[in-house]
């Protein structure tokens, strides 16, 4: 089989480029400095902060050590309050020679002027700082209340927090969503919109090189214009899909690394279904799209004389880029489900429902059905269109012309 | 038996605007070294498209080998377009081995022949550099190996010394004419005549799409008699266009060849030259294809029905 010899070129020169292996191990290393280093860097910053108290006022000491010694991250306690004894200048050597890590001082009046200061030597360190004002704040409300007369065993019951929990509901039951899933879901969707672009336009350059070396005319004199149109989106398809499987590899990798390191990252889980519809509207869009891209690269002679006609091939996926917000506000209702059956919409659209609420089977099943029905017209169009524009230098055609091209015999 | 490798018979092709080849009929026996012959823009490229289905024809048949051609007769022929091109990124040995796979040759066949053929064009040790890598001459030997490297019965060149220098131009014909021996038939297409006018057994001139003439080049010669005549000399050979029985007179400052008019004397010429001129060099000699092919076309200017009845259709 003659195509098989075009896939294997096609799939090897790619292959073979620096850029491709660049872009394939970068996506998964950026990936991982997004998940691990994250969470690395919170274990490190697991050991709690060593911290003391200056207490001016001398009836806040109490109250505020405990409140800091309460305060968890992940359960860990956050703070050891350390006893140093002296003033100002006592702590502050304690802070220099790295006996603490700082200290809180209460000056005089602090419970009315509401007012605490925390001397250290890292005092951009905000989440840590805003666990403490939590703690110190907690402690002061308590105090005020105890002032006024209330039951020091209400207390608890009167300040308790509240704790707003989101859950997402689905078949295999609820889980806690920490709001990373919306995140999750359109940082792949911005994965699957380049990567589509991105082979598209692999195509359509690769037909614009082969116009430019004059190579065609050889082929054509061996092959089918047809023939090594298939052959082409095949074997750049192949490649395209190996760097996609790595980098969805690594992202289920980072996944399951995420959920291991047990609640202290936000990553959501993602089920098999959504890795697996990451795959296959990759490979439909990509099918969908590089037709369109390799038609055009038969119609110009140059990169450049490309721009104006790719507007046409990228409008959908510009649509599905704008109103990707209107699925994610509401992805059940009526527009995100019409807007998601729409075949150029499909791949990103789609996608998205997928990744975000549980989408009947019958909705998936038709968009594949829609979609793969454009593919074969898409196809079917552009290999015409290619097979007569290759071989066509000089001016650009005309829409008309490119028309009467695709009926040509 | 049949011993023709290619015919075209009432082969028409129209673009838009103009007809590029009218109803053409051509016979290349096996075996021969034939020269498709005309100026640009004749129809000799649209032709071998068609021979080699790059275009459709819009009317006409064209067999191969004695077959209606398809695919599997085209893989027989090795075709060299006018436009030259190979993959500028791509390493030659496995750049040629690709195309030689395209053409159903299998790669461990192509393998063997790879190394002979590079080390015969002086290629043998840019198998392994990218294309770009090489001079442009060099390019032109990576696409001849191209044409021939799956073994094909047939060669088609559109234009073969198109870009070469003197060196590889000689190259170039030793190898064709070593490919000639080994049986193969060979078709040259050129509007630069002279260039392979010495190669070619039989030759077909064309012209506006149409066949002007075509044969052997013994017998088209022949037809044509022995009326061209070159001299060199000093002086000034001006005055030789007003002899008798000149017909036609191309100078070169010191150096003349002229055509004699039907029944005109040799002798009654070289005698008024050599009153005038001290002549160095006086052959009759027979006329060059070119010259053959712009009395032709010249003459044929009334009665060829293309050009005298344009404007009828």
């Amino acid at each position: 089989m003659r195509v098989l010899s075009v896939v294997r070129r096609e799939f090897l020169e790619r292959v073979r480029t620096k850029a491709f292996l660049i872009g394939t191990v970068l996506g998964p290393l950026l990936l991982a400095a997004l998940t691990i280093v994250p969470g690395l860097l919170m274990s490190r910053a697991g050991k709690p902060l060593k911290v003391a108290v200056l207490d001016e006022d001398g009836s806040l000491s109490g109250p505020v050590r405990t409140a800091l010694s309460a305060a968890k991250v992940a359960g860990n306690p956050r703070f050891q309050v350390h006893d140093v004894p002296g003033d100002r200048k006592a702590l502050d050597e304690a802070v220099l020679d790295g006996r603490i890590d700082g200290y809180l001082r209460l000056p005089q009046g602090a419970l009315d002027a509401a007012q605490v200061e925390y001397h250290a030597k890292n005092v951009s360190n905000l989440p840590d700082q805003r666990i403490m004002d939590n703690a110190v704040e907690q402690a002061f409300v308590k105090l005020r209340l105890a002032r006024e007369g209330l039951a020091a065993d209400k207390l608890d019951a009167v300040t308790k927090r509240l704790d707003l929990k989101t859950l997402q509901v689905t078949q295999a039951g609820s889980r806690e969503d920490k709001g990373a899933g919306f995140i999750v879901s359109v940082v792949m969707l911005m994965i699957l919109y380049t990567s589509m672009l991105m082979w598209g336009q692999a195509v359509m350059s690769s037909v614009i090189e082969e116009k430019g070396n004059r190579v065609l005319e050889v082929m054509v004199s061996s092959i089918s214009p047809s023939e090594l149109f298939a052959g082409k989106i095949l074997g750049v398809g192949a490649a395209s899909l190996a760097q996609f499987l790595v980098w969805t590899l690594a992202g289920m990798g980072a996944s399951l690394y995420a959920g291991a390191a047990a609640g202290g990252l936000n990553l959501p889980s993602l089920g098999p279904l959504v890795w697996g519809s990451f795959v296959v509207f990759f490979l439909l869009g990509y099918f969908y799209y590089s037709a369109m891209y390799a038609a055009v690269g038969a119609c110009v002679n140059t990169l450049q004389e490309a721009q104006n006609l790719m507007f046409p091939v990228m409008l959908p996926i510009i649509a599905a880029m704008v109103s990707f917000p209107i699925v994610l506000r509401d992805p059940d209702g009526t527009l995100s489900v019409v807007l998601s059956l729409i075949p150029p919409l499909a791949p990103l659209l789609m996608f998205l429902r997928i990744a975000t609420v549980p989408t009947p089977a019958w909705q998936i099943a038709l968009s594949i059905v829609l979609l793969l029905l454009a593919i074969g017209a898409v196809n079917w169009i552009a290999a015409r269109i290619y097979r007569v524009g290759i071989l066509m230098y000089g001016k650009r055609p005309t829409f008309p012309e490119m028309m009467r091209w695709v009926r040509h015999r | 038996m049949n011993d023709i490798a290619i015919r075209l018979q009432g082969v028409r092709k129209a673009f838009e605007g103009h007809v590029a080849v009218h109803e053409l009929s051509l016979d290349v026996p096996k075996g021969c070294v034939f020269g498709l012959l005309g100026p640009n823009g004749a129809g000799k490229t649209t032709t071998l498209r068609m021979v080699m289905d790059i275009i459709g024809p819009d009317a006409g048949t064209i067999d191969i080998l004695g077959r209606p051609a398809d695919r599997s007769a085209r893989d027989r022929i090795g075709y060299m377009p006018e436009e030259r091109g190979l993959y500028a990124r791509m390493q030659v040995g496995e750049q040629l081995l690709y195309l030689a796979e395209l053409k159903g040759c299998a790669r461990a066949d192509a393998q063997k022949r790879l190394s002979p053929w590079l080390e015969r064009l002086g290629l043998g040790e840019w198998e392994k550099r990218k294309l770009n890598e090489l001079s442009k001459g060099m390019q032109q030997k990576t696409q001849f190996v191209a044409t021939v490297l799956h073994d094909p019965e047939i060669l088609i060149l559109d234009e073969p010394m198109s870009g070469l220098d003197p060196v590889g131009m000689n190259l170039m014909k030793d190898v064709l004419v070593e490919m000639s021996r080994a049986g193969k038939t060979l078709i040259l297409s050129s509007h630069q005549m002279e260039t392979v006018e010495k190669m070619c057994d039989r030759v077909a001139l064309i012209h506006r799409g149409r066949k002007v003439l075509d044969g052997t080049v013994a017998e088209v010669k022949k037809q044509h008699g022995q009326n061209a005549v070159v001299m060199a000399f000093e002086g000034d050979g001006r005055f030789l266009e007003t002899q008798p029985g000149v017909a036609s007179v191309n100078h070169f400052n010191n150096y003349v060849e002229l055509r004699l008019g039907p029944g005109a004397d040799p002798q009654a010429l070289l005698k008024a030259a050599a009153e005038k001129l001290r002549l160095s060099r006086f052959e009759l000699v027979e006329p060059s294809l070119h010259d053959i092919f712009v009395e032709k076309v010249t003459a044929a200017g009334e009665t060829l029905p293309g050009e005298a009845a344009g404007g009828k259709v």
